[in-house]
């Protein structure tokens, strides 16, 4: 019982430290409010599920399916992220603030009605089912701990780069891009390039994570992806306070044990369970609020420095 | 023919309740100087006070529907004087996300005390008028007399009324406005009154012509936000054209191209505007 719990966490928790990490150098470091994230993770798991999924047959509605062996499927993921980020980043970056907000926002719906309506892509609502996962048997590890495993080297592998990159002269050009965009273009820095990169790396791990996510449930569909993701990332990063790797990771774990926990309660009927849920979700709110109105870990870290 | 010109009134009907739906959201960007994502949820918390009142205590629609209103607006002063007012300090950007624990917060309320399911209200099926082969209820006609009525005495208000010029002053500068002898406290609540009472008002009419389940305040903010984007953040007489446009462009789509893409057709046209003018329709571009 505990045991599964754990497990869950520590396996759900990485796969979406991933995402909060990245979102933590487009936000924190790079300044960018991206509130369409759910979209290149979407993008990722879609592009894994198509690239190892068998060539369509039967009641089947999708389009294209390689049945390619799953790394093939993972770095396709990689690449999906990776063209969608440029062609989202590209038009929007110059745009600035809640602008950028809203128009990621937006990108990441239009993303996922595509998804929904067009049956070509994925099989519209039903999803892609069944998708192929890699054997874990060669290691002699059972499957779960196995996924777990992999979710956590992902996010340590996301992390260390991050934090490798942003050790860097260019982690400082980043800096110097989100703080004072003319004083680094006057030293003869292109603050667009750099936004543009900037986004365009955070979206890679993301997409990564989609694999991998779509590993662990086996089952892409649109109504996995919907802005619920991307707030829930955006909550979890407030929560572990906004400024680095570590408190993400953090908050995130926090958070996705937190849900975990109230779905390990036991309900007697439908209701109690819904009620159980929407407590769960004012929680969350509340919580979020609180923390952003006291910034609790603002001032232990002022306090420390002092 | 008539199918298309049924197609563009529906898309009027659509755009005057997007209207409706947004000047609030727009009114509190323009004052409060951030994205208020839960706008939303209160049209939800209207259109269910409205329910509970018509369909479970049986009260008429009318003292029904009002009451939905005080309330939202009441609610929608609380929140921003406890919630929003003591992190005015950190930004609009720490006010957006905060904005997003409210409505999680309001909308797991909703969800907590009204449960799943497809709701109506109790009243009178809607009449059909026609005339030259086109179609509209009589609900349809409301929606639309009352986006004209609201859009036009908000700005009756703001042009003319003390308290709607001193609105105006400390949107455009609130340090100045202050030091001018303006209280900033008394019209920071006018402006959450009326900025929450619209989205009662916009509730009660998403209530009356559509069935209500709790999840219609996440279907709203996408439009609402649609809108907003489109008009310029800030600018009210832009967000009645920029709200005729969406809903027009939404519901003449789906002459051509599937129903389901109707969410889509919001955004592609927000996308393509802001590709061209990236400061929305009638937005300055200091903003």
């Amino acid at each position: 019982m505990i045991q599964s719990l754990l497990l869950s966490t520590l396996m759900f928790g990485a796969l979406f430290s991933v995402l909060s990490i990245s979102l933590n150098l487009q936000y924190a470091r790079g300044g960018m409010i991206n509130f369409g994230t759910v979209a290149y993770f979407a993008a990722g798991a879609y592009a894994y599920a198509i690239f190892t999924q068998e060539p369509p047959s039967g009641l089947d509605q999708y389009a294209f399916g390689f049945d390619l062996p799953w790394w093939a499927g993972f770095l396709a993921a990689g690449v999906a992220a990776t063209l969608f980020a440029l062609i989202t980043g590209w038009p929007t970056l110059r745009l600035r603030g809640e602008y950028l907000a809203l128009t990621t926002f937006a990108f990441a719906e239009v993303l996922h009605s595509f998804l929904l309506n067009e049956r070509r892509i994925g099989n519209g609502s039903v999803g892609l089912a069944n998708v192929e996962r890699p054997d874990l048997s060669f290691f002699g590890l059972d499957e779960q701990i196995g996924y777990a495993v992999a979710a956590c080297v992902l996010m340590l592998v996301t992390a260390w780069l991050f934090n490798r990159l942003l050790a860097s002269p260019y982690g400082r050009l980043v800096d110097a891009t989100r703080d004072d965009e003319t004083a680094a273009e006057a030293v003869g820095k292109d603050t667009t390039r750099t936004r543009l990169q900037v986004f365009v790396i955070s979206a890679i791990p993301i997409g990564f994570a989609g694999a991998l996510y779509a590993m662990i449930t086996t089952l892409v569909s649109p109504a996995l992806f919907t802005a619920e993701i991307t707030f829930f990332v955006w909550i979890a990063l407030v929560l572990g306070g906004e400024r680095t790797i570590l408190g993400a990771i953090i908050g995130t774990m926090a958070l996705v044990f937190f849900q975990e926990l109230v779905r390990m309660i036991p309900f007697e009927s439908v209701r109690s369970a819904q009620i159980a849920a929407s407590v769960e979700e004012v929680l969350t709110g509340v919580l979020f609020i609180i923390v952003l109105r006291w910034q609790p870990w603002e001032k232990m870290k002022r306090r420390k420095g002092a | 023919m008539t199918l298309f010109l049924q197609f563009l009134l529906t898309g009027i009907v659509t755009g005057c309740f997007l209207v409706l739906a947004t000047i609030g959201f727009s009114f509190t960007r323009r004052v409060e100087g951030f994205l208020n994502i839960a706008h939303a949820e209160l049209l939800g918390v209207s259109a269910f006070t409205t329910w509970g009142l018509n369909k479970l205590a049986g009260w008429h629609i009318l003292p029904s529907a009002a009451v939905g209103i005080i309330v939202t607006a009441f609610l929608g002063l609380a929140i921003g004087r406890i919630v929003y007012d003591p992190i005015r300090r950190f930004g609009p950007a720490v006010l957006l996300i905060t904005s997003v624990g409210v409505s999680y917060a309001i909308g797991g309320v909703i969800d907590a005390v009204i449960g799943t399911g497809i709701r109506t209200l109790d009243i009178p099926l809607a009449t059909s008028y026609r005339f030259w082969g086109l179609r509209i209820t009589d609900y349809q006609l409301l929606v639309v007399a009352l986006a004209i009525v609201a859009s036009g005495s908000l700005a009756l208000f703001l042009n003319k009324t003390k308290t709607g010029l001193a609105i105006r002053a400390i949107s455009v500068n609130p340090e100045l406005a202050a030091s001018r002898g303006i209280d900033v406290q008394k019209t920071s609540r006018a402006t959450w009154l009326i900025s929450s009472g619209l989205a009662g008002l916009a509730g009660v009419m998403l209530s009356v012509i559509a069935t209500l389940s709790t999840d219609i305040a996440f279907h709203q903010i996408l439009q609402i936000l649609a809108v907003a984007i489109l008009a310029g953040l800030g600018s009210l007489y832009a967000v009645i054209l920029s709200g005729l446009i969406v809903g027009i462009a939404m519901d003449v789509s789906v002459f051509w191209i599937p129903a389901g893409y109707r969410p889509l057709i919001a955004f592609a046209v927000v996308i393509l505007v802001l590709l061209v003018r990236p400061q929305g329709l009638a937005g300055s571009k200091s903003s």
